[in-house]
């Protein structure tokens, strides 16, 4: 079962998105802010990680660059979650070495399929 | 009595404009000048031939010297003329004030040197001069000296040769220096209040000039403060808007996963309030996310990012985004993409947020009918574009509403409104969206028929169409579509190259 790291700092936004992971037969593990996000990386190494951009001090962006800095983290996708934005934030997700990037309110099954494509083919 | 007044003045003005050639009108300055010359000209012989005239009745035995002086006085009439026909103002004046001089110094030789009742007549000399040239240095110089070499000339000829005896008696020399005086005194009055006049119009239009200048700072002012309030309004709708999101995120992530959970476990009875609540949840969203990206657009914080897309998938993402108020309609909505129409380059988000107004209002005003998406590429004046046509055989827009139907904050009329609602942002935007794209939206539309709304963009792709580029996908983190777009940045190098 593959497992997901959901790095958010809203209360029910990640309650409501672990549980629906979770429906879909996914293990979810959470942070609630940047550091945790970076800390948990390491020790959960989960299979894909859910990032939230806005997530106060330590934002989105700089969690994702931690976490690709590091060697033995560096090799786990993240998919950006950010809130609707014309000018989208997808140039900044490759930037910082995301796998891909989606907007919120999410679309489970558009996201599912963005999670699936990161997952190694089994 | 003083409208007859202001007529003979404006009558007299044109009369006097009239002598003035083009090239001295031209400028307002040396124009006043002129007006001055030219009154002090026209009326100057009818006083100064008071002095002829009654050296003509007092004088016993009259000679010469008065037919000279009447000839002199009259030639002054002859420099309104000259200076019509093109002779220099300056040559002119100077004639001007030495015949004047000869007028006056003839009058006294002849009629008793220092003591003559025409001596007052000197005093108008610098009087007039000034009026003639104003602030022009060179002049001023050449009739100072005119001045002194007159008054030496006549010392020396009084001396040399004294003049004939005019034989006029005591008490008729009085009379005729009371009415030399007179006149001269007349004379100056009338320069001076002509004079008067004229500076103070001139300081009527600098007033006017200063209240004029005070309204363009005021206006400048009060144009920075709109400008001010106008961004103060555009952060405040975007913080706004921005802040209302997270809590509609969680009404619809829930009732979606409420939907889900209802859905697997066969509650129909709960499905269709938890539909009702999504598409609730979903209308708002969209609603806020107009409000969002217009006070963007007004706060010019939104950047045109240029790459290739999928106009499919773009089409799709659309279309996904508006099922649940499609299917409340009771709409189908189809999708068409021509081939020569799947790739182009363009901002997937922005063509996604005009595409999408068009097709909500098409869902939202069709009933139980069906929304047809076709996407194909023709070639304008500009090179290739684009066309997304969106048609749907709804009720239609009638004529009268068209000419505003893409202006801010318009809904078709009181009736539309209470019926579908609207908040006259959604066409507005995508009409600034389609702007700042480089492309145009357009509207055919039939009452009781339908609408067909296209969205002309650029096709952005230059090169055949073999030459598009495939999307590959190599390692897991390598180009992929997003919501349209693909994240490969090689790509774009690709179509442009």
């Amino acid at each position: 079962m593959a497992r997901i790291l959901i790095v958010e700092d809203n209360e029910l936004n990640r309650d409501m998105l672990s549980r629906r992971l979770q429906r879909h037969g996914f293990e979810t593990v959470i942070a609630v802010d940047g550091p945790a996000g970076v800390a948990m990386a390491l020790s959960e190494m989960p299979d894909v990680i859910l990032m939230d951009v806005a997530l106060g001090e330590m934002d989105g962006w700089e969690a994702t660059t931690l976490i690709k800095g590091d060697p033995k983290t560096r090799h786990i996708p993240i998919i950006t979650l950010t809130a609707h934005a014309l000018s989208s934030d997808r140039e900044k997700s490759i930037a910082v070495g995301c796998a891909d990037f989606d907007t919120k309110p999410v679309d489970i099954e558009r996201l599912l399929g963005k999670i699936r494509a990161c997952l190694p083919a089994s | 009595m003083s409208s007859m007044t202001r007529v003979v003045t404006a009558r007299l003005g044109d009369f006097v404009d009239s002598f003035i050639p083009p090239a001295l009108a031209a400028d307002p300055n040396r124009r006043s000048l002129a007006r001055l010359f030219l009154i002090s000209h026209l009326l100057g012989p009818f006083l100064g031939n008071t002095v002829p005239l009654s050296l003509l009745l007092v004088s016993p035995h009259p000679g010469y010297d008065i037919a000279v002086l009447a000839a002199s006085i009259t030639g002054f009439w002859l420099f309104p003329i000259a200076l019509r026909l093109g002779v220099r103002y300056e040559l002119l004046t100077g004639l001007s004030i030495q015949n004047l001089m000869f007028c006056i110094l003839w009058a006294c030789y002849f009629n008793g040197g220092v003591t003559s009742p025409t001596l007052p007549w000197v005093l108008t000399i610098p009087l007039l001069a000034f009026f003639y040239i104003g602030s022009m240095e060179r002049m001023r110089t050449i009739v100072l000296a005119l001045f002194a070499v007159n008054i030496v000339g006549f010392a020396a000829i009084y001396g040399l040769v004294p003049p004939p005896s005019n034989g006029i008696p005591l008490e008729h020399i009085q009379i005729l220096g009371m009415i030399s005086t007179c006149a001269a005194s007349l004379y100056t009055i009338m320069m001076a209040v002509y004079y008067a006049r004229a500076l103070a119009s001139q300081s009527e239009i600098e007033a006017e000039m200063r209240s004029h200048l005070v309204t363009a700072d005021n206006l400048q002012r009060a144009a920075a403060d709109a400008e001010r309030a106008s961004i103060a309004k555009s952060e405040f709708l975007a913080k706004m808007s921005h802040e209302l999101r997270t809590p509609l995120n969680a009404v619809i992530g829930y009732s979606q996963m409420l939907l889900e959970e209802a859905a697997d476990m066969d509650e129909d009875d709960h499905v269709d309030d938890y539909r009702r609540i999504l598409a609730s949840g979903e209308h708002l969203l969209r609603l806020v996310n107009n409000v969002l990206d217009l006070s963007k657009l007004e706060a010019g914080r939104v950047e045109f990012h240029k790459e290739p897309i999928s106009v499919r998938r773009t089409v799709d993402e659309v279309v996904r985004s508006l099922k649940t108020l499609a299917k409340a309609n009771g709409n189908t909505v189809d999708v068409r993409v021509d081939a020569g129409a799947e790739v182009m380059i363009g901002d997937g988000m922005m063509i996604q947020r005009a595409l999408s107004n068009i097709v909500e209002n098409a869902v939202k005003f069709t009933r139980n009918g069906t929304v047809e998406i076709a996407c194909r590429r023709s070639t304008g004046d500009d090179g290739d574009v684009v066309d997304f046509e969106v048609t749907d055989d709804g009720p239609g827009i009638p004529a009268n509403e068209l000419p505003h139907l893409f202006e801010q904050f318009s809904v078709a009329d009181d009736l539309t409104s209470a019926k579908y609602g609207g908040t006259g942002v959604g066409l507005a935007l995508v009409h600034r969206l389609c702007s700042l794209m480089g492309g145009s939206v357009m509207v055919d539309t039939e009452v009781g028929r339908g609408s067909t709304f296209t969205i002309r963009l650029p096709l952005g792709v230059a090169a055949a169409p073999e030459e598009t580029p495939q999307i590959a996908t190599t390692r897991g983190d390598a180009a992929r579509v997003i919501g349209g777009e693909t994240n490969d940045p090689k790509m774009a190098v690709a179509v442009n190259g």
